[in-house]
């Protein structure tokens, strides 16, 4: 299974790549469905290890323990709809980006599942080109700048990244890239080094978080994907930073992460915060979305730099939760754009009158996605908070008051597209349209309340953090230059 | 199942309900969705009453129902259950058995409405989420009762969202509950802090056991009342309420009078242990809840629309609510819970029935004189005014009078007390003046009907004048579960003491001087009806020179907060977030694009880049995998 999740999606890209359009879509879309079946078996599957690059020190292992076996099922679940919408949204060269979907999630299922930090390393890199294709290719008039942005941003962090990945074998004196090898050797790393070592790891996975000021490219990211709104939630998946840190910078430098944690908590904060606010002036829906997932990423920042337990175990969860809430905004503005051509929100209005269960969807998704209790996203947000709050309480509750900005951005934009005098009768959902939401809202319901399951999950995975930062505590470690 | 048990499933019936008519309401014809609706609460009515009698007969009335467990990390652990004791059933009474009648009485309200079915639907969600709040084990579940019933309000006051100002009311409710919201959350972090568990019981017991140093828990205890002012439309969050008047009127008198406005009355006493054991966080209460009732008694004064002036009653007795809990008389506080859901939803469903009747009008200078037109809401309606003012023997006076008393008479609160006590009974008088005002100008004197609405006055139907009866027999009847303790026997006090058992000592004055307290109550209700009956029946009407005098101005516009607020909350931050964006598109967002790009190496970088951006990306892929390959071959070479 483990491996299944990657391969299958994989294989089945290269096959759809050379298939005529109808032939593709019904391919791609079994392999959505094989994968998310794969997935669901993936917690309590055997792990994976191969000698790679042996000169090296670098294996192919694999293990779904800990937070891969949340985040993958759910990114798999959104992978469904997603594949099922492009294929009958996007008419030209159709069979190109159902193959880049699928690239995409083998990559992205490499990303969460990898066990070696090399290995981990190829697949975030990997990952980012048919992300930058999708964009290019596909993408609006001016995709070009928007594609070249994203490219500079994301090569510059993962060159800065790929240099700490390099280096910290070497330094520690670690057998292997595995993690297993570099957890029992990097923490004994000076405190100044392991500094250096995080903050270019931190560069790369702070740009894909994305966490202010390293933001800027997500923006104009998902106002230049294709209309239809399926890169965009290909984008949402592939917010991988708040993994990264989770899953290596954190554990493998748990003194950098005591000492400076700080830093990126409060950046963290101020991202929530700063990008929540500006999500309640916009009127551009893509834009408004951006902002509004950047926000959640602030949040996912706030817990896990909280290095607090509950707070990990949130951040992951809310990872995992708005990829079904933010996801499937974009999936709507698409349905939206379709019907009107139009991304200005102030162009929309009353549209409750005539398509009362679009309307009555979207609300639902936004009160997910605004945190509202009982869906996906409010047990994450709470733990990620609350978890923060008990280390740092000051920095936690700033990020606390962007749950009011929500609140003002999520009713802003529910009362320009839906209430008021209704401009011009658009039509109601279609069944079609219908049913690509509908797994996104079973998942919603289903995190929101049942989450006991994916957090015993992830808590395998943060308990080993959390182990490997209090032993820091225990055994402080001095400055390089101190003595 | 015990009959305990099954009050557990209330909640559910009611969701149930909402499914129903959410999913499949249009498919059904009109009268029936309401009656669905009706159903599912009415069953939820009878399994409270027969755990409210199985609990008389119990040693220990609490039950513990476990749901399910939601979410662990590390040792902090999150199970969802409910707490079935007294307090519990009591909301569970107020909130099924009025709501009951408030979803019969909607079915003819909103016969013929477009949204008929969406309109029950919401309804039965609210009563859902209510339910969940009252019955919530934790403070975690009470939240999420808490955002759902405010989910619930926003939606059914933005029910005819065509209107502009109707959707404006709505967001402005959602986001000023937002922000006490955030005071619940901090409030919530903070629990977790001091006490490693958000169980309410457990909290209590903690705190009681001195667990938790007194300054904490004041802290705590403050952030839990920034919560309760949004919900309960306390000051400074109060201004939300007058502007929820644009939804259905049922919708007032079950969410916005009888049961959800209250629920920050009920999170102070079910936190009632914690609450007393900082007299400085319950004298904020108490303080927060006497400025709200005078400042919104006097806000009462000069509204002309028959809703907006029972909104600023509301607020204003739900200020007298947080005067009683803050004094730490929990059980006060509930009592007059109690007894204002009855008198106030009276007071909103006639309201109602003079709206329906005569066809859309609510300016009370264009009614009067509806007596003898519609003669059951009249005197349903004079039932719950002479309530409200506090006449003695109707359920009102009880209740206010064990406030002033208990305020009279806490040891919890110091001696700002007397002070307390007197801006209350100030209170009482403006309290029976406005609403003297409001019967009067009603259905007395001269008739004042637009030529449409004279032609369309009439009764309402059976469906609206029965629960108007109803709830004006309890108007009467509610107040005699809870006579004065120093003379009569008080059974309601007792009652809900089992669940709340808070270390609050209060003063024994003399019988004599309790009978002189009582008696300055009854002249206050008489002070204020006699002035009332003195500009309104005597000297007919509003007086002259009032319509443009400032403090009539002032008194129109709520006491002028949302001027204030206007600039300072709102104008400022939407100023700070319109900054930030133009900082984000014109600095931030450009900082690789053109900020870079000013610099002239990076602009050549920029520009040499932009000659095919995927050929280029090779070129980085290639430049990535040969420093790898090389780091690979020389570490090969070493090893």
């Amino acid at each position: 299974m483990t491996l299944a999740v990657i391969l299958i999606p994989f294989l089945v890209a290269l096959l759809v790549i050379f298939s005529p359009r109808g032939m593709a879509y019904a391919l791609a879309l079994l392999s959505t469905f094989a994968t998310f079946i794969c997935s669901l078996f993936l917690a309590g599957s055997s792990p994976l290890s191969r000698q790679w690059i042996p000169g090296f020190g670098s294996y192919f292992e694999l293990s779904s323990v800990g937070a891969a076996s949340v985040l993958i099922p759910v990114a798999a679940l959104v992978m469904i709809p997603t594949v099922y919408y492009a294929g009958y949204k996007v008419v030209e060269r159709t069979s190109g980006l159902l193959a880049l979907l699928l690239a995409m999630q083998a990559g992205l299922n490499g990303i969460f599942l990898a066990k070696d930090l090399l290995l981990f390393y190829v697949f975030w890199e990997a990952t980012l080109i048919p992300s930058v294709l999708m964009l290019g290719i596909w993408g609006r008039e001016e995709r070009r700048q928007a594609a070249l942005k994203y490219l500079i941003y994301a090569v510059a962090g993962s060159f800065l990244m790929l240099i700490s990945i390099l280096a910290i074998k070497p330094l520690s004196g670690a057998v292997s890239y595995r993690i297993t090898d570099l957890m029992a050797t990097t923490p004994n790393l000076a405190t100044a080094t392991q500094i250096w070592l995080f903050i270019g790891m931190a560069i790369g996975m702070a740009v894909k978080l994305p966490l202010w000021p390293l933001h800027g490219w997500l923006i104009d990211f998902n106002e230049q994907n294709h209309v239809s709104g399926v890169a965009d939630v290909a984008g949402t998946l592939y917010k991988v930073g708040g993994f990264g840190f989770f899953a290596w910078a954190l554990p493998l430098l748990p003194a950098a992460a005591q000492s400076i944690g700080l830093l990126f908590l409060i950046l963290s904060a101020i991202t929530a915060l700063y990008a929540a606010l500006i999500a309640t002036t916009q009127t551009h829906l893509k834009r408004f979305l951006a902002y509004t997932s950047l926000a959640h990423m602030g949040i996912v920042g706030v817990g896990v730099f909280g290095l607090n337990i509950a707070g990990l175990n949130g951040a992951v969860f809310l990872l995992a939760a708005q990829m079904l809430s933010t996801g499937g905004l974009f999936l709507i503005s698409g349905m939206l754009y379709e019907r009107k051509g139009d991304f200005d929100m102030t162009a929309y209005g009353g549209l409750s009158k005539s398509a009362p269960a679009l309307a009555a969807l979207s609300l639902f998704i936004l009160f997910t996605s605004i945190g509202v209790p009982g869906l996906a996203n409010f047990p994450g947000e709470f733990m990620s908070l609350m978890g923060a709050f008990q280390t740092y309480p000051w920095v936690a509750a700033l990020a606390t008051l962007s749950v009011i900005a929500a609140g003002v951005y999520g009713v802003n934009a529910y009362q320009r597209l839906f209430q008021g005098e209704q401009k011009e009768a658009i039509r109601e959902i279609r069944s079609a349209e219908f049913l690509v939401l509908v797994p996104l809202l079973a998942g919603i319901l289903w995190l929101g309340l049942f989450p006991s399951q994916s957090f015993e999950h992830i808590d395998e995975q943060s308990s080993l953090l959390t182990q490997q930062l209090e032993q820091v505590d225990a055994t402080p470690v001095k400055l390089a230059g101190g003595n | 199942m015990s009959a305990v048990e099954l009050a557990a499933l209330a909640p559910a019936l009611a969701l149930l309900g909402a499914l129903i008519n959410g999913l499949f309401g249009r498919a059904l014809k009109e009268p029936l969705p309401g009656y669905l609706a009706s159903a599912t609460v009415g069953l939820g009515f009878l399994f409270s009453l027969f755990a409210f009698f199985a609990l008389q007969s119990m040693e220990e009335p609490s039950v513990h129902i476990a749901l399910w467990d939601y979410l662990k990390a590390g040792n902090f652990d999150l199970s969802l259950g409910f707490t079935i004791d007294t307090l519990s059933v009591t909301m569970m009474l107020i909130i099924t058995g009025v709501g009951f009648l408030i979803h019969l009485y909607s079915i003819a309200y909103m016969h013929g409405d477009s949204g008929f079915s969406r309109y029950f639907s919401f309804l039965n969600l609210f009563v859902a989420a209510m339910l969940i709040l009252v019955l919530a084990d934790s403070f975690f579940l009470m939240f999420i009762g808490w955002e759902g019933v405010g989910v619930c309000s926003y939606l059914l006051i933005s029910f005819w969202y065509t209107e502009r100002a109707n959707a404006d009311a709505a967001r402005k409710a959602f986001i000023t509950n937002r922000v006490g919201d955030v005071g619940f959350l901090l409030a919530m972090f903070l629990t977790v802090f001091a006490f490693g568990t958000l169980n309410i019981h457990e909290v209590n017991e903690l705190a009681l056991a001195g667990a938790v140093s007194g300054g904490l828990i004041t802290v705590i205890g403050l952030f839990y009342l920034l919560a309760a002012t949004g919900k309960s439309a306390q000051l400074p969050l109060q201004v939300w309420l007058p502007d929820a008047m644009a939804g259905p009127t049922p919708v007032s008198a079950l969410i916005h009078a009888a049961t959800m406005v209250t629920a920050g009355v009920y999170l102070i006493a079910r936190a009632g242990p914690l609450f007393a054991l900082s007299p400085v966080a319950s004298t904020w209460v108490a303080w927060i809840g006497a400025l709200t009732a005078i400042i919104a008694a006097f806000a009462a004064f000069a509204q002309t629309d028959i809703k907006k002036i029972l909104a600023f009653s509301t607020i204003s007795q739900l200020g007298y609510m947080f005067v009683a809990v803050g004094a730490g008389a929990y059980w006060v506080g509930i009592f007059h819970v109690f007894t204002h859901a009855f008198f106030k939803a009276l007071l909103f469903l006639g309201s109602g029935s003079v709206i329906h009747a005569l066809g859309g009008e609510q300016d009370i200078r264009k009614m009067g004189g509806l007596h003898k037109h519609m003669k059951v809401t009249s005197f349903t309606s004079l039932i719950a005014t002479l309530a409200i003012a506090g006449v003695p023997f109707f359920a009102g006076f009880f209740s206010k009078d064990a406030i002033l008393a208990h305020v009279f008479n806490s040891e919890l609160i110091g001696g700002s007390k007397y002070l307390l006590y007197v801006l209350l009974l100030v209170t009482a008088v403006m309290t029976a003046f406005y609403m003297f005002r409001w019967y009067f100008q009603i259905f007395r004197g001269e008739e004042r009907l637009s030529e449409e609405a004279r032609a369309h006055v009439h009764e309402s139907p059976a469906l609206m004048t029965v629960p108007l009866m109803i709830l004006a027999f309890f108007s009467v009847a509610a107040g005699y579960f809870g006579l004065p303790e120093f003379a009569f026997p008080n059974v309601f006090s007792h009652w809900i003491e089992r669940s709340v058992e808070a270390p609050v000592s209060f003063g024994h004055p003399s019988v004599g001087l309790e009978w002189f307290l009582i008696l300055l109550s009854v002249a206050a209700a008489a002070l204020g009806l006699g002035i009332g009956y003195w500009v309104y029946a005597m000297r007919k009407g509003e007086p002259a020179r009032g319509d443009t005098g400032a403090l009539r101005n002032l008194s129109a516009s709520g006491a002028g907060f949302d001027a204030l607020y206007r600039p300072l909350f709102i104008r400022s931050s939407e100023g700070l977030a319109s900054g930030l964006s133009s900082l984000d598109s014109n600095v931030v967002n450009k900082g690789v694009s053109q900020g870079a790009g000013s610099v002239g190496l990076l602009a050549n970088v920029v520009r040499w880049l932009q000659t095919g951006y995927a050929r280029q990306y090779a070129l980085f892929m290639f430049i990535g995998v040969a420093i790898l390959a090389l780091v690979v071959a020389l570490n090969g070479g070493l090893s």
